[in-house]
């Protein structure tokens, strides 16, 4: 009896220290959770703030309410610093850009999925490779590129850039999902007649509407913070793009000007626009991701 | 019926009898060219086209205009040779293994947590955000945080710590990897939780009430059930580390000059000794990003050597 008992003790402080530990193994990874989700609303907040506040109050107190609620930094940003300019530029070339990125690869894309050819597998798999060529190998050679037709220093050569890079993830992503989808109805409608381009814009592509809108919305975003192509194609403020314009600023406050507010303006104009987005789209986005590495 | 019969008819009479398919194969046929060439045309003349430019050009020494003088390998072996490609080197691979390894930590810590959470949705989708936000932007929030009389300080200062030196040329580079593993901890968990989610339930359901705690769950059950979805991400890392540029540019980088060299991975030095510093050292940069890419890929090829077993099916 006696034994028994010290056995049932010695089993309960196992217990409870092995307690102690799953509960360890449970909670230090949910604060982790709590942790980061916490600091990056913090980080927002404080940028939003900090672009309405004087640098002194950035720095004395960065986490109170601006003294008072004025546009003086947004003005800054937009007019005298060339975030107005740099964010009709950004918005029309990746706007082109992304709309030709889509009407390039969803057909691509299309026939890729469905031809069992061995030139259609090898183009897939150079697409695919290029997803794994970095900007800086490319970048000199389509500097050089450019500047012998022109069409450097100019948003048009921008356009064909940034459609070009734009391609092979789109390419990836929209083959694997035309693939997931079933062929008997674009049997079907190949065979009562309406012919290989009816097919295609009228069966296929409603079918694939939720892809193309994720391929659309990541090549937008991606491309909307691009920075190595554009640093090094554009040299002249009025084709700035958002991205040249926020490092061109950066270097105005640091050599000076001190104006953080006004930068930290700048960087809201930036960001904005994708939490719209990400608000708006952001679990199709999630998905489109997942679904894209799980293949 | 004449049209149908007509139908039928077409493919053995257009096509030569070793192409002879349903209709569908047929058209199908007829149809890839037009649809696949113009994205392979604009592929070929912005991927192809300068992929072989670059190995041409690596093997010159040129300015980007004038005459090219060829110097064969002597770009590689110059490169070997420098200090500033050997930090820039060793960054990138710092980045690759240390910081990769932290992100992947992280993100199964995340993983974890999240996967049997309240609010699972909400918390990931804000872990999630930092990735679709410019670096510049995060680099320069970062920076006014932690700079001497950052925002970080000032609050330490109120407990009555005296200012730290966060981005001093020694911690400059610790701070920065910090901020990576921030910005890239929502996408791996994310892609991880993916693949986590695909695991049935009996198998957790079983593992408890064989006695597992949350630990045993996860190194027996989570861990090898999510082998191939890890596998895929670490390859995708592979392939996103190396592109790193506008995070560290913007540290001390404008568009006047650069971050101190301390910092530079394989991107800034690309950049820095060619537009950046006003060098143009084409072919030198050249043979830099390219020395870079072919260790990557080996690098790439490694990891799916490795990792390479029998799909499981669950």
């Amino acid at each position: 009896m006696k034994g028994q008992d010290v056995a049932t003790t010695g089993r309960n402080t196992a217990r409870a220290h092995r307690h102690t530990v799953a509960n360890f193994v449970k909670k230090a990874p949910r604060s982790l959770v709590w942790l980061l989700v916490a600091a990056n609303i913090a980080v927002l907040v404080f940028m939003v703030l900090a672009s309405f506040k004087t640098s002194g109050e950035i720095f004395d107190s960065p986490w109170s309410l601006p003294e008072e609620w004025n546009l003086d930094n947004w003005t800054e940003a937009w007019v005298t610093s060339g975030f107005g300019q740099a964010a009709r530029n950004t918005v029309i070339v990746v706007a082109a850009a992304s709309v030709s990125v889509i009407a390039l690869s969803a057909p691509a894309a299309y026939v890729l999925s469905r031809s069992q050819s061995r030139m259609a597998s090898g183009l897939t798999v150079a697409f695919v490779m290029g997803i794994g060529i970095p900007s800086q190998v490319l970048v000199i050679p389509i500097f050089v590129m450019l500047a012998e037709v022109g069409l450097v220093n100019s948003l048009p050569g921008l356009y064909f850039v940034y459609t070009a890079l734009g391609l092979p993830f789109s390419v990836f992503l929209l083959t694997g999902f035309f693939r997931s989808l079933p062929s008997e109805l674009e049997e079907a409608a190949l065979l009562d007649g309406a012919g290989p381009l009816r097919t295609f814009f009228r069966v296929m592509l409603p079918l694939a509407r939720s892809g193309i809108i994720t391929a659309l919305t990541l090549t937008i975003l991606s491309l909307w913070n691009e920075t190595l192509m554009a640093l090094v194609l554009l040299q002249e403020t009025a084709n700035y793009t958002l991205s040249v314009a926020l490092l061109a600023f950066l270097s105005t406050v640091q050599y000076g000007s001190g104006s953080y507010g006004a930068l930290l303006a700048g960087a809201c104009i930036v960001v904005l626009p994708t939490l719209a987005v990400y608000i708006w789209l952001g679990r199709r986005l999630i998905e489109g991701i997942s679904l894209g590495s799980g293949k | 019926m004449t049209l149908l019969h007509e139908r039928r008819d077409a493919p053995t009479r257009s096509v030569p009898p070793e192409r002879r398919g349903s209709p569908v194969d047929v058209m199908r046929r007829r149809m890839f060219w037009p649809f696949v060439a113009p994205a392979t045309a604009l592929f070929v003349v912005f991927f192809v086209g300068p992929t072989i430019g670059v190995i041409w050009i690596s093997l010159n020494e040129w300015a980007g205009a004038g005459p090219m003088s060829w110097r064969g390998l002597k770009n590689y072996v110059t490169l070997v040779q420098d200090p500033t490609f050997q930090t820039a080197f060793s960054n990138s691979m710092k980045i690759l293994v240390l910081v990769g390894g932290c992100v992947f930590l992280a993100s199964f810590a995340l993983t974890a947590a999240l996967r049997e959470m309240k609010g699972k949705r909400l918390a990931r989708s804000i872990i999630f955000f930092p990735v679709l936000v410019s670096g510049i932007v995060i680099a320069l929030v970062w920076g006014i945080l932690f700079q001497h009389g950052g925002t970080v300080n000032s609050v330490l200062g109120n407990f009555g710590v005296e200012p730290i030196s966060w981005l001093n040329s020694s911690n400059m580079f610790t701070m920065i990897g910090l901020g990576m593993v921030w910005i890239n901890v929502g996408l791996y968990t994310t892609i991880i939780l993916a693949g986590v989610d695909r695991i049935p339930i009996y198998l957790y359901e079983e593992a408890s009430l064989a006695g597992a705690n949350a630990w045993q769950r996860f190194r027996y059950v989570t861990l090898p059930l999510s082998r191939d979805v890890v596998s895929v991400a670490a390859v995708l890392w592979t392939i996103e580390s190396i592109k790193i540029f506008e995070f560290i540019f913007a540290f001390g980088g404008t568009t006047n000059d650069m971050p101190p060299t301390s910092v530079w991975n394989s991107a800034l030095f690309v950049y820095g000794e060619s537009f950046g510093s006003s060098a143009y050292r084409f072919g030198y940069a050249s043979a830099s990003a390219l020395l870079m890419l072919l260790v990557f890929t080996a690098f790439v090829v490694l990891l799916r050597r490795l990792t390479h077993r029998e799909p499981l099916e669950f």
